[in-house]
């Protein structure tokens, strides 16, 4: 405390205090008391120092705006190049899908030559669709995924509750997605991203991941499957549960629905790293 | 009268001129200023109670200035250097808050 007193106390440079106090010895007997030292020429050291300061503070204020205009350029830049990028992407990823669809095709056409190619083309049709190569579309299962609604007012918030309690994470995609499989699902698609037996469902600062593209909430989780026996199965699984408890808890969104007709597309492409095809050494 | 006007003069010669400062001099010149800023009210304040001294004024401005500076400098090197001009901000900043009360006590009589 003793330094905050003293920093208060001497804020006043006592200096001025001790030069008064000289120029009192020196010239004091010739003045009368109380009278007020006589003005003196102001020195040009002083009003050049008063100028420099002057020059110091515009300097500093002039470099703060400037510094702070190149920041929100290269923001402005960087979120430009993102949307270009994104774009890009998504146009790459469009025409890939349609070569895709023309290989196969065509590959149709070359093994519906005779019998036998008749028959790996209907083997490679079973595959797609159970490895997400194809498109497909069926009765299915809709289950909905949201953050949950801020609470503007800190007391409405659950007790012990932490930032980030009301977030859907990857690991809750994970379990939902695990427990559709586990109840049946055939074919599965997160926000139109369908899921294959390589697809990682992770998260990366605050965005969760599906085979490396960032999605954002609601989460749209679709899968197809028999539904009459996928849809009961997965709403008494644990997961489902837990989450019907989470929306009371934290007021997440959790919803699901049978639907008549659900569309998922195919997977990116599906590219074999390690497995080589049998009878070949 | 006239140091105000200084100080106006100065003002518009930094933002008209606008010097490229350097950039191992950048974080130091808010240091500068504040410590600078210290050394002005003191002044001023001192102005008020009569016992203004132009020697006292350039020696105090002059080692406020450098003083911080070299602190912070020294902090960079030491890699508290955040730390450090944080320290130097709050105490000039306790000064700054004392010395503007006692002119408003001058002026206002409050």
């Amino acid at each position: 405390m003793s330094l905050l007193v003293d920093m208060t106390a001497s804020a006043l440079e006592p200096s001025y205090a001790e030069a008064a106090a000289r120029r009192k010895t020196s010239t004091g007997p010739r003045r009368p008391l109380g009278d007020r030292p006589p003005r003196r020429r102001l020195p040009l050291p002083f009003l050049s120092l008063v100028v420099l300061f002057g020059i110091l503070t515009g300097v500093a204020v002039a470099q703060e705006r400037q510094s702070a205009r190149q920041t929100s350029v290269v923001r402005q830049s960087l979120v430009a190049d993102v949307r270009d990028q994104t774009g890009q992407t998504d146009r790459l990823a469009q025409r890939a899908s349609t070569l895709r669809a023309n290989v196969s095709r065509v590959r149709d056409a070359a093994l519906g030559e005779d019998a036998r190619g008749r028959a790996v083309a209907a083997d490679v049709a079973a595959l797609e669709l159970v490895t997400g190569g194809t498109a497909v579309h069926g009765p299915g299962v809709l289950v909905t995924l949201n953050d949950a609604v801020a609470p503007t007012d800190a007391s409405v918030r659950p007790r012990g509750g932490q930032l980030g309690d009301g977030r859907i994470f990857d690991r809750d995609l994970q379990a939902v997605v695990n427990a559709l499989w586990a109840a049946g699902a055939e074919a599965i698609s997160i926000n139109g991203m369908r899921l294959t037996v390589r697809t990682a469902i992770r998260s990366a600062g605050e965005a969760v991941l599906v085979d490396f593209r960032p999605l954002s909430p609601p989460y749209l989780v679709r899968a197809v499957g028999d539904v009459d026996r996928m849809e009961p199965a997965f709403v008494d699984s644990p997961t489902a549960r837990r989450f019907n408890t989470w929306i009371s808890l934290y007021g997440l969104g959790f919803r699901v629905a049978r639907v008549q007709d659900l569309q998922l597309p195919a997977a990116g492409a599906l590219e074999l790293r390690l497995v080589r095809p049998g009878g070949t050494p | 009268m006239i140091p105000a006007v200084a100080l106006a003069l100065g003002v518009v010669l930094g933002l008209v001129l606008h010097p490229t400062v350097p950039i191992e001099l950048q974080p130091y010149l808010p240091i500068a200023v504040v410590a600078a800023l210290d050394a002005v009210f003191g002044a001023v304040r001192a102005q008020l109670d009569g016992i203004f001294d132009d020697r006292v004024f350039v020696v105090s401005f002059v080692s406020n200035v450098l003083v911080a500076a070299l602190v912070v400098f020294l902090g960079d090197q030491l890699g508290v250097g955040g730390q450090l001009s944080t320290g130097v901000v709050v105490v000039f900043g306790i000064r700054i808050f004392s010395n503007a009360a006692a002119i408003r006590r001058h002026v206002f009589h409050a």
